[in-house]
């Protein structure tokens, strides 16, 4: 592999990991702080991307249609909690599991009734649709950049939330003592919703951000949606920094794997994860 | 008093978490026959040093001597077939089942071959009579159909103890058996382990002070992690940094 | 007694009784026939898994890995274009898979709770990319069982595999004695420990047992029995692809068995029978049916707190 190769695949790589990192930030502060495993996450980077398509359709404009869809996203995550997820907080967990299995069906079937079951794609907003020369004969594409850097940007944004603000201290708080939460005078409840909403608010952004990227088709969100437990598997269930150090691992590893040993590139991040687990059976930054 | 044999040792055994020394360099000798009461304040290292000496918690250093074999690397389980049987500080029953299925859970490894797939659990008297056996011997004979969860909670802790003396230890480690307890409830434990200790070797990590001057043959004190005495009862009350750095304090918050 | 409760043994003298009978009013319907051999397969599958979550509390994702195994060791270790004993060869596969359960039972049970639910998820994830990316082993297409089977014992044959009826009582006869095995078991001296382990793992190792060893033994067994499934599903449809071991597939499981009632065994039965049948009910309704399904799912969470037995120990027992 040339230098130059290679340069392109770890920025491919560090890229695809920090998408990563945002759809799985939400799966691992929902099970963080309720201890609720929601595999219906992916669904909602799916939603993500066909709001994102659906809106851009409508106004035309990329930066309308994100915001719309993140709005959207919210309320749809605030929705979710307020109508179901409420009524499962004193069940086992296998309640939870099989609820949101129920939710799957739910959301796969309603995107095929709303819009189709033909592949769509988003257009690159003009302003980002250029590149930027990278050597002397490769480019690479500014919207990628940009889809880093806001990822970057949110990354940056949850960091700052949980380590420094309120709403952070009553998060990190709720994952270990809900009582002493409740001391507070803090309304659990309240704080469940908020903190679910933004967890499918961070996996519809993750939608809206891929959607001129990849392509929107059917079953998007469950491919996605078993590489993201492995990011948060490898980097402790719960753990933001676990999140951003396994996506960043799991978006490097597979982007070289895919070059270097194309027939095995499938497999290599579930053996990366099993190796780490047996490592460590809590992952890299367990609690 | 001290010609009983020594059954269970520890030798400069450490437990650090990090740079916070748990427990520092103890040396102990627990025989035979003879209750071995261990007091300190809160975060003395009590518990540290019972969960090591019957294997859920491996030492940072130091070796524990069962028999005069070095056991300290042993899974858990293993200590328990060597004969060292444990009771929890907090309830640790089988809270679904019978009295009686809880001990019989103990005793079905003495008598039956656990890994047998298919004969029926009911089915084996020998298992039974010693868990109905140990059920006496706490004085729960009567609670023996009676679903766990639905007992008192100081029936509760009798069970606890009847468990581990099911697995038909030989040492007793008793992680505050008495935590909890009503007055009455509490005599009813000490006349016990009176009892007991003439057969176990008893090793009792206790709050209640009186109770633990009035069953110990031997005394030791730890403090913040560190050795401060073993001795008899008498030995250590005299002892001036005891008086200091224990019982002292406790006086005080008695009168306070 | 190893059927303790009322509400079970009512529903097992129904269950077996319809299910002796079906063929006998569906004699010329052969695809209704195989519909139902379908779900008495799955039921198998199905009470292997609800034995290891529900009764050994191994929560595992990744159960389809076993269901696929069976399909693929008999296509792998039988002769082309030759007709092999069905009874020899289903014990070769399932001893293969009993070995194959060691060696990742002994992997993944290192790990515990949420963490053991991933890595059986990541595990049968790599199984599946492993057959799906193999030339050898037909890469998606799978592989195709060309000879079905002879089922003589002594020289002596009952069965015809080819024949929808015959591979229908072969499949009921499967339900029973998984059924009876896994009864028995948990009846059993290992049944107890088994039982312990679950309600409280920490008493148990300090009253004296290496609990891996419990768990490891529990999950050779419930995989071998999940593989013999799959080796009767593979054998029904004559082929065997990646797409039986998709996580879906496990999913879809683990959902029958919560539907029925966790860790009844008979409730995964009567899980399977449900799921099955509404799907069938709502794929006839409406091309949406997945709609249906999931509200059907949700709606079955929030009213049934212990699956579908559970209601019906409600209304039946004492």
């Amino acid at each position: 592999m040339s230098t130059e190769l290679f340069f392109v695949q770890l920025i491919n790589g560090l890229q695809y990991g920090l998408l990563l990192f945002l759809i799985a930030s939400g799966l691992t502060l929902v099970f963080g702080v309720m201890g609720i495993l929601n595999l219906a996450h992916g669904s909602m980077y799916m939603v993500g991307a066909y709001l994102a398509w659906y809106f851009v359709a409508i106004t035309g404009s990329f930066t309308a249609a994100a915001i719309l869809s993140a709005v959207v996203a919210l309320g749809l995550g605030i929705l979710i909690e307020r109508v179901l997820i409420q009524r499962l907080y004193n069940r086992n967990h296998l309640d939870q599991v099989l609820l949101t299995i129920g939710m799957i069906f739910v959301f796969n079937s309603l995107q095929s009734i709303l819009w189709g079951n033909d592949p769509y794609g988003v257009a690159v907003p003009e302003a980002l649709s250029g590149s930027v020369p990278f050597t002397d004969n490769s480019s690479y594409p500014v919207y990628r950049i940009f889809a880093a850097l806001i990822c970057i940007a949110i990354a940056a944004a949850l960091y700052f939330v949980v380590s420094k603000t309120r709403l952070g201290m009553l998060i990190r708080a709720g994952e270990s003592n809900r009582e002493m939460v409740e001391a507070l005078g803090v309304n659990i409840k309240s704080l469940y919703t908020i903190v679910f909403a933004i967890g499918v608010m961070l996996a519809a952004i993750s939608g809206i951000i891929a959607a001129p990227m990849r392509s929107i088709v059917p079953g998007m969100g469950e491919s996605v949606l078993i590489t993201c437990f492995v990011v948060v598997v490898i980097g402790g269930m719960g753990s933001i920094k676990g999140a951003f150090v396994g996506a960043l691992l799991v978006g490097i590893v597979s982007t070289f794997a895919a070059v270097l040993m194309p027939t095995m590139s499938n497999m290599i991040i579930y053996i990366f994860m099993i190796l780490v687990l047996l490592v460590k059976p809590q992952g890299l930054f367990a609690k | 008093m001290m010609a009983n044999n020594i059954l269970l040792e520890t030798e400069s055994l450490s437990k650090h978490w990090g740079g916070i020394k748990a427990l520092d360099d103890i040396s102990l000798q627990f025989h035979d026959r003879q209750l071995h009461g261990v007091v300190g304040p809160n975060g003395a290292g009590k518990s540290t040093l019972l969960n090591m000496l019957c294997g859920t918690l491996k030492p940072t250093s130091g070796c524990i001597l069962h028999q005069g074999e070095r056991i300290e690397g042993m899974k858990p389980w293993k200590f328990v077939r060597r004969g060292i049987g444990r009771s929890f500080q907090k309830t640790n029953i089988y809270t679904d089942v019978t009295c009686l299925e809880n001990c019989a859970v103990a005793t079905q490894r003495r008598f039956a071959g656990s890994f047998n797939l298919f004969a029926s659990r009911h089915a084996n008297k020998p298992v039974r009579d010693a868990a109905e056996k140990a059920l006496h011997q706490v004085g729960l004979a009567d609670r023996m159909n009676t679903i766990a969860a639905e007992i008192s909670y100081g029936e509760q802790r009798q069970l606890e103890l009847a468990m581990v003396l099911a697995t038909d230890p030989c040492i007793l480690l008793l992680d505050e058996p008495m935590a909890g307890m009503g007055h009455e409830e509490s005599l009813r434990i000490i006349e016990l382990l009176n009892e007991l200790k003439k057969t176990y070797s008893i090793v009792l990590v206790e709050h209640d002070m009186d109770a633990i001057f009035e069953l110990s043959d031997q005394l030791t004190v730890l403090d913040n992690g560190t050795h401060l005495i073993t001795g008899t009862v008498d030995e250590v009350r005299n002892e001036p940094r005891v008086k200091e750095a224990y019982l002292g304090k406790d006086d005080d918050e008695e009168a306070a | 007694m190893i059927f303790e409760k009322r509400t079970e043994r009512i529903f097992l003298a129904i269950f077996f009784l319809i299910a002796l009978c079906i063929p006998l009013f569906l004699e010329d319907n052969s695809f209704f026939v195989g519909k139902i051999t379908t779900i008495l397969i799955l039921a198998v599958f199905v009470m292997s898994l609800d034995f290891l979550v529900g009764r050994v509390g191994l929560v595992t994702l990744g159960h389809a890995l076993f269901y696929g195994l069976g399909g693929y060791l008999f296509v792998i270790i039988t002769p082309e274009y030759e007709a092999v004993n069905f009874w020899i060869y289903a014990v070769y596969v399932m001893g293969i898979s009993a070995l194959i359960a060691l060696v990742i039972g002994a992997v993944v049970l290192r790990t515990s709770g949420i963490y053991f639910i991933m890595i059986t998820l990541a595990i049968s994830q790599m199984a599946y990319y492993f057959f799906f990316d193999s030339l050898a082993f037909g890469g998606g297409d799978g592989l195709f069982i060309f000879m079905k089977p002879e089922t003589s014992i002594f020289g002596l044959s009952f069965l015809n595999l080819d024949n929808p009826t015959h591979f229908y009582y072969l499949a009921l006869l499967a339900v029973l004695i998984t059924l009876l095995v896994i009864k028995i078991i948990l009846r059993s001296r290992f049944g107890r420990i088994i039982e312990a382990s679950r309600l409280n793992p920490e008493r148990t190792e300090a009253l004296g047992y290496n609990i891996f060893a419990f768990r490891l033994i529990s999950y050779i067994i419930g995989s071998t029995l999940a593989a013999y499934a799959g080796l009767l599903f593979a054998l029904q449809y004559g082929y065997v692809n990646p797409q039986f071991m998709t996580w879906e597939m496990s999913g879809t499981a683990l959902v029958m068995s919560i539907l029925g009632g966790l860790g009844t065994i008979y409730g995964a039965i009567l899980g399977t029978i449900t799921y099955e049948g509404l799907q069938y009910l709502f794929e006839h309704m409406s091309e949406d049916w997945m709609l249906f399904m999931g509200g059907a799912i949700i709606l079955m969470v929030l009213l049934l707190r212990k699956g579908l037995a559970g209601y019906l120990e409600k209304l039946l027992e004492k």
